[in-house]
């Protein structure tokens, strides 16, 4: 018996220190910091969910939406919620990944330093984009600024301060390295114009106009974008990577594979998003436009804003390319109250029953995180903010003039700008009419709410110190030494 | 040892008649022989030797005379042929008159009885006084008869004595023997391994014997770890399943022949036909991996019993505690089983048996669901009081089914369970031909099995074919092999191994809609939008998505053994275990008008492993006097080696289950190889017969751990007291036994992944898209840990077995304490640090103690024969310790359920302790909901609530087990064990003339249960038909109940985990019944000209009667998946609506040649 028998290493992978060793291998590990970002603990299905269950946006579709997501959308959830704790754990897991790429890519030297940097630059805006999801949702976060190497390395929760000024070097960092757009093959990887964007959130959200301007200018004087004639075109499979476009997670139809992993691991597995599946009228229709968002939607002469029928499906819409008439019947659960009239309501964005009948489907409509109207109406709530009102109202009405939408300019008879608070008004009121359901209503209820903006609270069981954060998911108290049970989010 | 020596002493005087000098009594015998006379004497006189001249005497007088007159003997004709040999001062008429004293009464024939000889009178008289016959065949009837076994065979050797003497005689080589014996004498038949048999002559010429086998005697002898050892020389806690057990009733498998068998060994069966079911042995071992105990086939250890017939098993030992197992080192801490396969027999004969059986299998209970009516009943209250529209449909059932179909929904009553469940057939067969003398023996055997699972779409079969052979080359020359050849193919129940259960399925499909349509792509529908409701259709999903694994195994060996002398030998073996498995997945295109696949997902796994093992051993092996020394040294190496090839893609249509044509297709492949090298060294010490030594020591290293962490060293050593050897017990009457034992050891665990310790880049593993391009990712998955190091179990045994009345009455009790430390454990990292899985690390301990108590009587003797055996155990466990003193691992939570999670284990607990919330009552009144403590979701003030969105009366009222004045996580408790305070088993066994019955229980008592059935029956977490229990729901005109209000969303998860679903568990089966017939060997020989030697009849029922208060489909419940599945490990004992034990009724046949 020869006992160098025993030294076996395992075929089926390289050890951590051979690895990120050229750029084959730095493209393949930040490869994998994206398809975290798509993975069913992130934006293929709990983000999308978290972040709409936590906004004015949805009401339950009916007694279908499952426990944990109807506890959210009640205020209800407590520290072992589910999906929360699905987007505390993807989040973190990405972030590890952007980590082991930024803090092992020193021995590659096979590709220009160009394009090196570039791959780390995206490492960085995953990274920032996660952490101010994280900073957001739950406060100060545990901020890991390198990859841990033991067990024992995890970190107790950072102040919301320090979390935030990370992820601005990350984004400032990023932006100098990204290039504003990449050829066919690359579309989807981070742009300069991306990490711009997130930066302007960033500061928004911290109510830091001034830096946000600054950021947001950015994006509009850089001219790679502009709004598309169609609204529809931002959440259809056919328009992605338009010039609206800002940034958004790349899904791809797999033969309707879809993969439910939560870390989207596996090589051959399914690249779509159950987003039709879980939202549309005729899908499960879990979650259904809330009552209080249809409303917001403005009556002009010809009926509703258009932007109502191009976000929404009601009973006797057409779908299917027009092939089809939507029936009570077809759609399971509740029915919506708009304008008086109970009717049954559900999600047209970014689903794909715009062309197809079929009832169980996942897809390949990609995932819009940003686009180039919310930089306008993040802009018009810049001006307001900094004084310059009358700014503020063109910005709002680049937005309202799209062909597709063509809504009245301000001032309306419902909304006048004659006073910041009525410019404000209409901003909250055309954010939320523009931008609903694509997960940014909740983070404008948490900054608007901070900053003492909101005329009413928009949700019932809101309770003060409380329901401002997310609670740190019961896994990490349990299991992060650093973190004690008094280090728990009021509240919970 | 009496009845051995019996044998011996038969060939013994064989020998000596060779010899010039010889026994007086050998010398007797010979002229018995020699002039066909018998001659009677006492015993003690002729221990004298003599020496034969070899002259040939005339007449028998003469020879006697010759013989005797030296002695001081002389001899007196008593009958015609019959001569006493008496001292010569004795002889006279002082000698008879001595006779004709014994009291004439105590010789009177019982009535009806043919009257007694003169001359018999005499010579009972005479051996009542001391005088022996030492064989006679005249004067006395010429009694002549064959002996045979159960199986009908011949015993040749079988020593035939005649009651109350020491006269005998031995059957040849044809089993046969004829004796001279009074006619009314009782012969006494005993051989070696059978109980012993005494027959009354009564007056017959003509005897068939049947001897049947000693269980007792055969377990004198057990197979230990590289060797046997007697069984009075154990100081382990060794049990053995006999061979009687393994074949005399069908099981299906060596695991489930082991249910109940032997304490202390719990075998849960686990899925549909074909999956393994679930053994611990003492308690549980690991937290991190479903640990079953080692299996060592032939020699080669294995990871499972895959592919084996359990009829071609000849004997299966379970190594329980430290001392026995410790010889198996790094693998052996969740108990060893040895398994022998048959052998030839040495007989010179050709033994041809056939086993055949046919039965069929049923669900032996079914859940009582809501009907159509009642479902609308219940979906009103349910919607209703959340406030959502009732399904259209429900207003609307007269309306087709389908497209054309003129039957309505309002028609349809579809009974889900019935629709899944069904009756389904099995059989098995096996033809075995074995045979072999002094040089050569084999066994070959061929079997088939085939079972349909009561499940639809679940099905196994199993063909086996075995070669074992082994020769005496020489006189210190062995040579032998063995092989099996095997293929399987199962079809398991689909969606196995995660999600919901067949079961679920059924339970939630509405009573309204029809099983299938043809108007949908696939033939089968499923509710929609218009129903409020989605559930699978669960017989498209069981019969049209396909999931096979078929399995082609080789396990077989090859040795030699080698005597240089009569106490020292070598012994070389080669093993190898091959497998090359394809698993194959079928999904295809369906649309059941709510889901749909729109292409045909083909999937294509292979995989092949082998694992040579090569095994040196010397063994020494000799008594000094009373010293009796075996030393065994072995040095092993095993290796092994796996690939995988993993191919998917899709097809357009469903026409070809090929990967051909396919779109999106993906390959994988991987490796993996590990090896061990172990040193072995063990002696046993034995004085007297009475003190008994043991010690062994196995030096393991191993690939899978890290360099400066791969050697292991595995101590045990045992001692024992045979007390009953004692002289001063050589008094106690009726004691056979008394053995006192203990022992302690060391054991390890090692069955981690091969590479764990390693920290690897999961290299592209993951994908994603940038425009229309998919790359792949690479990723940090885990960290390594170059500090792993083995799990060792520390265990120490105490045993004592008594035996009473010869061994009929026999009882063994243990104790054990077994300690695992350094347990394999995924630390419980914080998700913040990011990895996908955890790293391994020695973290944690765990304790494990139990007692174990065998007992069994043999009632041997006469036409009724009968024995009962019953053992028990109690088995307790305990965490001691986790990574850091508050580390719990949850599990069990599902959305089905609630989404809670339904057990913890944390230090101090017992493993996977169920954990919940008390059930307190149910809220009568919204003042009741204010004045208790505030529920998790109680409105804010009374003007705020809403019933719809809020706990309202009806719900459950929590206990506030913290007193805080709320209810949440923090008031969460243990509820009960999976583990049975108790399990036992108790076997009956008896035969009458031909008949023979066996009754088979076993139990477990004190588990706990969470019945997941009952969630999805009465859960009312969204609409889905239910249970006959939610018609007794809440509502403010039925307050007197203890289901909670029907609404939609569960408002106050009333359905979270909590004492509602948590049932006691205790059972009590008639595991089996069986009644066989076999057919008297003359009519059977007759009928078949002398073609078949036995033929046996039997029906059988496996879980005939199952006496429990569980209200789930059955108790038996093991994990929602394999038995190996790691995954699934903390999940033990919640029913998610497993595939049910079945009730199966079989006739069968056993016949011989």
């Amino acid at each position: 018996c020869q006992e160098s028998d025993l030294d076996k290493l395992n075929p089926n992978g390289v050890t951590v220190d051979t690895f990120y060793k050229n750029g084959a291998e730095l493209t393949s590990a930040v490869n994998a910091v994206y398809a975290m970002a798509k993975a069913n603990a992130l934006t293929s299905r709990e983000w999308f969910f978290l972040q709409d269950l936590r906004s004015d946006d949805v009401a339950a579709g009916g007694g279908q939406l499952e426990t944990p997501r109807n506890q959210l959308l009640l205020g209800s959830h407590d520290t072992g919620n589910s999906v929360m704790g699905a987007v505390w754990q993807g989040f973190y897991r990405l972030i590890h990944r952007a980590n082991v790429v930024l803090d092992l890519s020193g021995k590659v030297s096979d590709i220009p330093a160009a394009d090196k940097a570039r791959l780390l630059a995206e490492a960085r805006f995953l990274r920032a984009w996660s952490y101010f999801d994280l900073v957001t949702m739950w406060g100060g976060v545990p901020l890991y600024k390198t990859y841990v190497t033991a067990v024992e390395g995890s970190l107790p929760r950072s102040t919301e301060k320090e979390v935030y000024d990370f992820i601005i070097a990350d984004l400032k960092a990023a932006q100098e390295a990204l290039p504003a757009t990449y050829d066919a093959n690359n579309l989807g990887r981070a742009t300069k114009g991306a990490a711009q964007m997130l930066l302007a959130r960033v500061y928004l959200q911290q109510a830091d106009y001034t830096n946000a301007k600054t950021e947001l200018q950015k994006v509009i004087s850089s001219g790679t974008y502009s709004l598309v004639d169609e609204f529809s075109d931002n959440f259809t499979e056919e328009a992605e990577f338009n010039k609206e476009s800002i940034w958004e997670i790349n899904f791809y139809p797999s033969g309707g594979n879809y993969n439910w992993d939560g870390d989207g691991n596996g090589a051959t597995a399914g690249t779509e998003t159950v987003r039709t599946q879980e939202y549309s009228g005729i899908g499960w229709r879990n979650v259904i436009p809330s009552n209080s968002l249809l409303n917001e939607f403005e009556k002009t002469a010809t009926g509703f804003d258009p932007r109502f029928s191009k976000s929404f499906y009601a009973t006797g819409d057409k779908y299917n390319l027009d092939k089809n008439v939507l029936t009570d019947a077809a759609q399971n659960g509740n029915s919506s109250v708009v304008d008086g009239k109970t009717i049954k309501i559900s999600w047209r964005k970014f689903s794909l029953m715009y062309k197809t009948d079929q009832t169980f489907l996942t897809g390949g409509i990609n995932q819009r995180i940003m686009r180039y109207a919310e930089t306008l109406l993040s802009m018009a709530e810049v001006e307001n903010e900094i004084g310059t009102t009358a700014e503020a109202v063109k910005y709002l009405n680049m937005v309202r003039a799209r062909k597709s939408v063509a809504m009245p300019a301000y001032p309306t008879a419902a909304y006048p700008v004659g006073t910041k608070d009525q410019v404000f008004a209409a901003i909250m009121h055309e954010r939320r009419v523009e931008l609903s359901g694509e997960q940014i209503r909740n983070r404008d209820i948490l900054r608007w709410r901070k900053a003492g903006k909101l005329k009413t609270e928009p949700f019932a069981y809101f309770q003060k110190n409380k329901h401002e954060l997310l609670p740190i998911p019961q896994q990490e108290v349990d299991n992060n030494p650093k973190i004690e049970p008094t280090d728990q989010n009021p509240g919970y | 040892q009496l009845i051995a020596s019996n044998g011996y002493r038969a060939k013994q005087q064989e020998k000596d008649i060779a010899a010039p000098v010889v026994t007086l009594k050998a010398a007797l015998s010979e002229l018995e022989k020699q002039y066909r006379v018998s001659f009677i004497y006492r015993t003690n006189l002729v221990d004298t030797k003599v020496v034969l001249t070899g002259h040939r005497d005339h007449t028998v007088e003469e020879a006697l005379t010759n013989l005797l007159s030296d002695k001081g003997l002389t001899y007196e004709k008593i009958q015609a042929n019959f001569y006493v040999i008496v001292a010569s001062k004795e002889k006279g008429t002082r000698f008879f008159r001595k006779i004709n004293q014994i009291e004439k009464k105590a010789f009177e024939p019982q009535i009806g009885s043919e009257p007694v000889s003169s001359a018999d009178l005499n010579l009972i008289k005479l051996e009542r006084i001391g005088y022996s016959v030492l064989s006679a065949e005249k004067p006395m009837d010429d009694i002549r008869g064959k002996v045979s076994g159960a199986g009908g065979d011949a015993l040749p050797g079988v020593s035939v004595v005649i009651k109350g003497s020491t006269r005998g005689t031995t059957t040849n080589g044809e089993g046969e023997f004829s004796i001279n014996a009074p006619n009314n004498a009782t012969l006494v038949f005993s051989f070696v391994g059978f109980a012993s048999k005494e027959v009354p002559v009564n007056g017959r010429t003509n005897l068939t014997v049947t001897l049947v086998e000693d269980e007792r005697a055969l377990e004198e002898v057990v197979v230990v770890g590289y060797g046997t050892q007697k069984r009075a020389s154990v100081t382990g806690a060794v049990a053995s399943v006999t061979p009687k057990d393994l074949t005399a009733l069908p099981v299906i498998s060596a695991e489930s022949a082991m249910q109940g068998r032997v304490p202390g060994v719990r075998v849960v069966n686990n899925g549909s036909p074909g999956q393994s079911p679930i053994v611990r042995i003492r308690g549980v071992g690991s937290i991190n991996y479903a640990s079953g105990p080692l299996y060592v086939i032939d020699g080669v250890p294995s990871g499972d019993l895959n592919n084996l017939d359990p009829k071609d098993i000849e004997s299966l030992e379970i190594l329980k505690d430290a001392s026995a197992a410790a010889i198996y080192g790094s693998r052996a801490s969740n108990g060893v089983v040895i398994i022998s396969t048959k052998k030839g027999s040495k007989d010179g004969k050709l033994h041809v048996n056939f086993d055949t059986y046919f039965g069929t299998q049923t669900a032996w209970k079914k859940l009582d669901l809501l009907n159509t009516q009642e479902y609308t009943q219940y979906a009103t209250a349910l919607l209703g009081n959340a406030k959502i529209a009732m399904p259209s449909r429900l207003s609307n059932l007269n309306t087709p089914i389908y497209d054309g179909a003129s039957q309505t929904f309002a028609q349809t009553a579809t009974n889900w369970q019935d629709v899944m469940l069904r009756t389904a057939p099995i059989q098995q067969h096996q033809l075995s031909v074995s045979g072999g003398n002094n040089v050569s023996r084999f066994f070959t055997s061929a079997g088939y099995f085939d079972q349909e699972g009561i499940l639809i779409g679940t099905n196994y079969k199993r063909g086996n074919v075995r070669i074992n052979s082994d020769h005496q080359i020489t006189k210190f020359l062995t040579f032998g092999q063995t092989l099996m050849i095997s293929y399987d193919k199962m079809r398991g129940e689909q969606g196995f191994g995660g999600g919901r259960t067949a079961i679920m399925q059924a339970i939630r499909n509405l009573p309204y809609w029809p099983v299938s349509d043809p108007t949908k792509v696939g033939g089968y529908s499923s509710p929609t939008a218009a129903d409020g409701s989605d559930p699978d259709n669960p017989v498209r999903i069981a019969l049209q998505d396909k999931s096979y694994n078929q399995r082609v195994k080789l396990l077989g060996t090859l040795f030699t053994e080698i005597k240089f002398t009569n106490f020292l030998k070598y012994r070389f073996s080669f093993g190898a275990d091959i497998v090359t498995a394809i698993g194959t997945n079928l999904f295809p295109i369906y649309n059941d008008g709510y889901k749909s696949r729109t292409q045909d997902n083909i999937q294509d796994n292979r995989t092949s492993y082998y694992s040579p093992i090569l095994t040196n051993q010397l063994t020494y092996d000799q008594t000094f006097g009373k010293h009796y020394i075996n030393a065994t040294v072995v040095a092993e190496k095993q290796t092994f080696r796996s690939s995988s090839l993993n191919g998917n893609g899709f097809r357009p249509n469903n026409d070809i289950d090929v990967l051909q044509g396919i779109s999106n297709p993906g390959v994988t492949s991987s490796k993996d190889e590990s090896s061990l090298i172990s040193y072995i060294g063990r002696v046993n010490y034995e004085f007297a017969g009475k003190y008994l030594l043991s010690g062994s020591v196995r030096r393991d290293g191993s690939s899978r751990f890290a360099p400066g962490n791969k050697w292991g060293t595995f101590p045990s050593a045992s001692v024992g007291w045979r007390v009953s050897e004692e002289a001063f017990m050589k008094s106690v009457p009726n004691l056979s036994e008394l053995k006192i034992r203990g022992s302690i050891g060391q054991t390890g665990f090692n069955g981690i992944g091969s590479y764990a310790w390693q920290s690897l880049i999961s290299a592209d593993n993951t994908n994603y898209v940038f425009g229309a391009n998919k790359v792949l990712g690479s990723y940090f998955a885990s960290l390594g840990n170059t500090a792993l190091k083995w799990e060792t179990t520390t265990m120490s045994n105490v045993g004592v077995d008594l035996g009473l009345f010869g061994n009929k009455l026999t009882f063994t009790a243990e104790v054990y304490n077994r300690k695992t430390d350094g347990l394999l454990l995924n630390v419980p990292i914080p998700n913040s640090i990011g990895y996908s899985s955890p790293p391994l690390a020695n973290i944690g301990s765990m304790k494990n103690w139990g007692y174990e108590f065998q007992a069994g009587y043999n009632h041997n003797e006469g036409d009724f024969r009968w024995n009962v055996s019953a053992n028990m155990d109690v088995t307790r466990n305990k965490v001691t310790s986790l990574a850091t003193p508050s580390a719990t691992l949850y599990s069990g939570l599902n959305q089905d359920f609630g989404g809670f999670d339904i057990t913890k284990t944390e230090a101090g607990q017992s493993i996977q302790s169920f954990y919940g919330w008390q059930v307190e009552g149910i809220y009568q009144s919204l003042d009741d909901v204010f004045n208790s403590p505030r529920a998790q979701n109680r409105a804010e003030t009374r003007e705020a609530h809403d019933p719809t969105k809020n706990t309202s009366p009806g719900d459950i009222k929590f206990k506030d087990i913290n007193g805080d004045g709320k209810i949440d996580a923090s008031d969460r408790t243990y509820l009960g064990s999976y583990i049975p305070k108790f399990s036992y088993g108790i076997n009956f066994g008896a035969n009458y003339k031909n008949f023979d019955v066996t009754v088979y229980l076993q139990g477990v008592y004190g588990n706990k249960i969470y019945n997941g059935t009952k969630v999805i029956e009465e859960g009312m977490l969204r609409l889905f038909n239910a249970g006959k229990g939610v018609l007794n729901a809440w509502t403010p005109t039925n307050t007197g109940t203890d289901v909670p209000r029907a609404i939609s969303g569960d408002p106050n998860n009333n359905s979270r985990t909590s004492d509602r679903f948590i049932e006691d568990g205790s059972y009590m089966r008639v595991k089996n019944f069986s009644i066989g017939y076999s057919i008297p060997a003359p009519i059977l020989s007759k009928f078949t000209r002398n073609t078949l030697t036995k033929a046996r009849l039997y029906v059988s029922s496996t879980n005939l009667l199952t006496f429990t208060k569980y209200t789930g489909l059955d108790p038996e419940i093991g994990i929602n998946g394999t038995a190996g599945d790691n995954s699934k490990l903390l999940t033990n004992g919640i029913d998610y609506g497993q595939y049910p034990q079945p009730r199966t009724l079989l006739i069968g046949l056993n016949i011989g040649f």
